[in-house]
């Protein structure tokens, strides 16, 4: 059980949106360079993240926040600096963990 | 326009991926349709077609379905080649010169689109099954090219590209020339 009450933060349009994206991602990665699948896969949660911050719940919406501005331009670094970019990645991981852990009251 | 603006206009252009909300007129369409007309074409076959897209939730079915366009284009024209046309003149499936003719008719667009003060950016990453059924296009018809088209936004960071490298020319080409060519002097 979440500390926050449950609430819906996607109108159905938003997830039609990112669900066509999700998918034809999907079908797309079968032909482009494999290193699109970080791309894809970030740009689909900076989505998220946009979509869903402003309805999010005062614990979350700043984590949301924080991701959406910060994906574009880690992104953009990956070639530039690829230890950087999986540094944001691992980041990104233990970020999600503890806000994880904060929402279901174990932080 | 002299040859000195055109190649202005072409080390001037840059890919468009964020565009205003201000609509794309009909005359600056046709403007860039006659320059994707007037692009050199395989045996001068014309095998393109044109489909030109101003209608925003028909805007956004496409963007759904194309992960590579990223702002939201207020006018799209999709290059589709004519399968149709193209076999009954002989043309294999594979063949690669109607490909080719995508490439030259969208730098022609693009360069239109530079020369008219509009911004402009090629997607290829969409899926063509998708984009068809939005489109109703005929199974003859298959899209291989979306030009998004608008006015462009003041932000224009395209996040995941490879950084923007100044290429030198000598890393581009190779030189077969007479030994008394220039070079060898």
């Amino acid at each position: 059980m979440s500390v926050v009450e449950p609430r819906l933060v996607l109108t159905e349009e938003e997830a039609l949106q990112l669900l066509s994206f999700l998918i034809t991602a999907a079908r797309l990665l079968l032909d482009e360079p494999a290193d699109y699948g970080p791309l894809r896969l970030l740009l689909a949660a900076q989505y998220l993240c946009a979509d869903t911050a402003p309805r999010s719940s005062d614990l979350v919406r700043g984590f949301m926040h924080e991701l959406e501005k910060e994906i574009p331009d880690r992104t953009a670094e990956r070639y530039r600096n690829p230890a950087a970019f999986a540094a944001f990645l691992d980041d990104g991981c233990v970020r999600v963990a503890h806000a994880l852990l904060a929402y279901y009251g174990r932080e | 326009m002299t040859g000195e603006s055109v190649l202005e206009c072409i080390r001037r252009r840059r890919v468009t991926r964020f565009f205003a909300r201000e609509k794309v007129s009909r005359h600056a369409l046709i403007e860039i349709l006659r320059a994707a007309r007037w692009a050199p074409s395989a045996g001068n076959r014309r095998l393109h077609r044109f489909v030109v897209v101003t209608d925003p939730p028909l805007l956004k079915v496409m963007r759904a379905v194309a992960p590579g366009i990223r702002g939201y284009p207020p006018a799209v024209i999709v290059i589709c080649i004519d399968w149709e046309r193209a076999v009954h003149l002989g043309y294999q499936l594979l063949d690669r010169t109607l490909h080719i003719d995508v490439g030259t008719a969208a730098q022609n667009m693009l360069l239109a689109a530079e020369a008219i003060g509009l911004g402009a950016g090629p997607v290829t990453s969409f899926s063509k099954a998708a984009i068809g059924v939005a489109l109703r296009l005929p199974e003859s018809l298959t899209p291989e090219m979306i030009v998004c088209l608008g006015h462009r936004a003041s932000r224009q960071a395209f996040p995941g590209t490879r950084p923007a490298v100044s290429t030198r020319l000598e890393d581009l080409v190779i030189w077969r020339e007479p030994p008394d060519s220039e070079a060898h002097r």
